[in-house]
């Protein structure tokens, strides 16, 4: 496959990237604006959530429902999501489309209605979305361990708090939305079936002149580790525990990523294989890495039989532990081909390129071929992976339970 | 793009959509075996048996097969409906022997009795699992009302009681009923050697033997209930409402998959405007479910409990004004745009491709195009859609409801 990059950036801070691909009749977009959850002033948590519903209910001369059909009619598969760094929108379609959904998209971000009487249903879908968290626990496990686990306010629950949303003026919220669609910071990549040149054009009249605003920096604090348990009269014990683990930028980054594979990839992984297949302990069980800019983690999950739950964490925690004692030479080999395989078949998905160009830039500001990651994940040895493993030890664990019992956790206390 | 296919003497089928410019390639085992398949005292066999075909064969043990898988770098998993079981795996094209000979080893478990074992706790976990998730629950629930007394209606994970009293033997004697080569369609996809695939798949299962592989199809007397579960743990009304809909071998398929999109996409459709946009539910969404021989639309909202009897009243109107004025035409052609273009984009990757060319074959004995796919899509005319949301009355639908409301 050819790897064809293209790298623009405009004066006002906006980043262009692109990667054509052949074979395919689409293109899709990935814009990241610099606004994400983290960003919320303290008193409007859950700003960025309301953002993301309300930039797409009128923009330009559009309302609602003239914007939605006019990307509806134009086949246009759009997702507008919000993470910790960034507030995200997602559009593919056919490469055909993409100069008329790219000025939509302009509308969207840079001339969105904000009225007042849109305001109200997109905070409330919002304040629904982390009521509906209570009937979805293994999900709100996950969410709530972010927040727990991350420098606040960066693991800060996307959808703000309740308090937040039910007090949130919609001047103040239009306000700090305004103030956060900004050019400097934001990357637009696009992927699949386009010309570079003409893509050029069409972004730069739509964004060259998009005002940059200056961007406070944000001020973190840790949160102490530890266990955290939810009451909740469930079925299952969910448990979640994190702990640090190497950057996208630093060194051991692909060190870690083979950890995570030997862990948690695929069913040979040692927690499924303990866990589940020796055990019968547990239905999911796994973990997965996840970074922000500077910091990042290692994110293991079980949902487990209230009785077995003990047993499962102590399980759980053995194996995370175990890794540094000695990795096999066949599970290093199985590692590498489940990730270069992984690359190969994302590679051929014009959304997963786009969303791997943004977060490339976002977390190097270099953009990483196919065959550097592939070469990379070639190169790490075992000694390496030990080496990430006494770095990042599986210490220091922030645990969050939901379910009908707390957890005895006294076996990593300390 | 290319398609081959063939068939062996003891029935089972090969089909292929050859593509040598892809970077990698699937394939997938497609059974004809479900839930609907079972009687009440096996219930949820097919999916219990779906786990025990990765422990392991007469040449290997569960931890080999799972190491092999890995070892290939391979994307792979099973699922389980109520009339299909399907393995697949996704791997770049120079593994094609490895996995194919693994996928057709493992078609024909050894079913250890202490394997069993151990898996059946995991099930009994999957199913406490899903008993946390209310959508699920609506789902399950939903289904048995809307298909009572007919096998569709049958719960896909089965009760813990039926779970806990199942036997080796019973898995294995519905095995040897349901694995019947008959009832089974190899599907490849993606860049691989066809020849070599069809050798490959003949050395070991050319030689199955044949038993009975037959399917009570018979359509169902859809009930048209209203139910409501209340569950004080529950803290949102999740509801469900089903109703008739083209099955799976009728040409009608396009334009119920058309009336679905219009009236119930997740952006955009009528009752995204009815429900999400004004906030009165965050989730409102209808989906077409072809099956075989029938056919269901299945609609989900979720929202406040004391919003959801207006939510369901406002659905129930927007599917009475379909149904009395169908589409108009802007919405008409935008619905073909977007599902021609999530076709386009799916189709783009072999995994993608796979279920598509699987569930034609498996459902119609035939293979589509990506292209006629969607040009058969815009060949449908308002008037299609209005015939079919009129024959099977978008408005008679069954509707269960979970959630802290007594009555709605």
């Amino acid at each position: 496959m050819s790897e064809n990059f293209y790298i623009k950036n405009l004066p006002n801070g906006l980043t262009l990237l692109g990667q054509q691909m052949d074979q395919v009749a689409s293109a899709a977009i990935t814009l990241l604006v610099a606004g994400g959850a983290s960003h919320d002033p303290t008193g409007l948590e859950g700003a960025a959530a309301v953002a993301s519903e309300w930039c797409l209910r009128g923009a330009g001369d559009r309302n609602t429902r003239q914007l939605n059909d006019d990307l509806d009619a134009l086949g246009c598969q759009h997702h507008e999501s919000v993470t910790s760094e960034h507030i995200q929108f997602s559009a593919a379609q056919l490469g055909r489309n993409l100069a008329d959904v790219l000025a939509i998209y302009a509308d969207i971000i840079r001339r969105p209605r904000l009225e007042d009487s849109t305001f109200e249903p997109s905070r409330a879908l919002v304040i629904q979305t982390l009521a509906s968290l209570e009937d979805e626990p293994a999900r709100k496990c996950g969410l709530l361990l972010q927040e727990r686990f991350y420098p606040q306010p960066l693991g800060r629950l996307i959808y703000g708090r309740a308090e937040s949303l039910q007090a949130m003026s919609h001047d103040a919220a239009r306000e700090h939305i305004r103030s956060c669609l900004n050019p400097r910071g934001s990357i637009l990549a696009v992927t699949g079936s386009f010309d570079w040149h003409v893509f050029c054009d069409v972004a730069e009249h739509c964004f060259g002149d998009w005002p940059e605003q200056p961007v406070e920096p944000i001020k973190t604090t840790l949160p102490p580790a530890g266990l955290t348990h939810i009451p909740k009269d469930s079925t299952q014990t969910h448990i979640a525990l994190a702990h640090r683990s190497a950057a996208v930028s630093a060194p051991r980054y692909y060190a870690a990523r083979m950890a995570e594979t030997v862990l948690s990839g695929g069913m040979s992984g040692r927690l499924f294989t303990e866990v589940r297949e020796k055990r019968g302990l547990a239905y999911h069980v796994s973990s997965h890495y996840h970074s922000l800019k500077e910091f990042a983690g290692m994110f293991t999950y079980a949902g487990t039989p209230p009785d077995r739950a003990q047993q499962t964490f102590e399980v759980t925690v053995g194996e995370l532990r175990r890794l540094v004692e000695g990795i096999e030479p066949d599970e290093m080999d199985r590692a590498r081909t489940q990730l270069k395989s992984a690359l190969v078949m994302q590679g051929e998905s014009t959304t997963a390129r786009a969303d791997a160009l943004a977060g490339d830039w976002y977390h190097l500001r270099r953009l990483r071929s196919l065959s550097e990651l592939s070469e990379a994940i070639e190169k790490v040895t075992p000694e390496e992976v030990l080496a990430y493993l006494r770095e990042f030890p599986a210490e220091n664990f922030t645990v969050l339970t939901i379910g009908p019992e707390p957890l005895d956790i006294s076996l990593i206390d300390g | 793009m290319e398609f081959k296919q063939t068939k062996f003497e003891n029935g089972l089928t090969i089909v292929a959509e050859v593509n040598p410019a892809a970077a990698s390639m699937a394939a997938g085992f497609f059974v004809r075996t479900g839930s609907r398949d079972e009687t009440s005292a096996v219930s949820g066999v097919s999916h219990f048996l779906e786990h025990m075909m990765f422990k392991g064969t007469k040449r290997r043990s569960a931890f080999d097969v799972n190491r092999e898988f890995d070892e290939m770098g391979a994307s792979y998993n099973a699922f389980t409906s109520e009339e299909n079981t399907v393995y697949f795996a996704a791997v770049l094209p120079e593994f094609q022997a490895r996995i194919l000979d693994l996928l057709c080893d493992i078609m024909r478990p050894a079913l250890r009795a202490e394997d069993f074992e151990v898996e059946k706790k995991v099930i009994l976990d999957e199913i406490a699992r899903y008993q946390d998730i209310p959508q699920f629950r609506v789902y399950d629930k939903l289904m048995s009302e809307h298909f009572a007394g007919h096998p569709l209606g049958n719960s896909i994970l089965g009760v813990p009681e039926s779970i806990t009293a199942l036997k080796r033997d019973d898995m294995q004697a519905y095995f040897d009923c349901r694995y019947s080569p008959g009832n089974v369609t190899v599907v490849g996809v993606g860049n691989l050697d066809f020849d070599a695939f069809v050798q490959a798949v003949g050395e070991t299962c050319s030689k199955w033997p044949c038993c009975g592989d037959g399917r009570e199809t018979s359509r169902a007397s859809v009930a048209g209930a209203e139910k409501v579960i209340s569950d004080k743990k529950v803290l949102r009304e999740h509801i469900g409402l089903m109703s008739s809909a083209p099955s799976g071998q009728d040409e009608a398929r396009y334009a119920a998959q058309l009336a679905a999109a219009i009236v119930g996409d997740l952006t955009g459709s009528r009752l995204f405007y009815a429900l999400v946009d004004p906030a009165i539910a965050d989730e409102a969404s209808m989906a077409y479910n072809p099956m075989d021989g029938e056919g269901a639309f299945l609609t989900f909202i979720s929202s406040d409990a004391d919003r959801a009897a207006e939510a369901v009243r406002l659905a129930r109107a927007e599917f009475r004004s379909f149904v009395e004025q169908g589409p108009a035409d802007a919405e008409l052609l935008a619905a073909k745009n977007k599902i021609a273009s999530a076709a386009t984009l799916k189709g783009e990757l072999p995994m993608g491709r796979l279920t598509a060319v699987g569930f034609d074959w498996v459902y119609c004995k035939e293979y589509v195009p990506l292209a006629q796919q969607i040009e058969k899509l815009f060949a449908v005319t308002k008037q299609d859609i209005c015939e079919v949301v009129r024959r099977y009355d978008l408005t008679a639908a069954t509707m269960l409801a979970l959630g802290p409301l007594e009555t709605l």
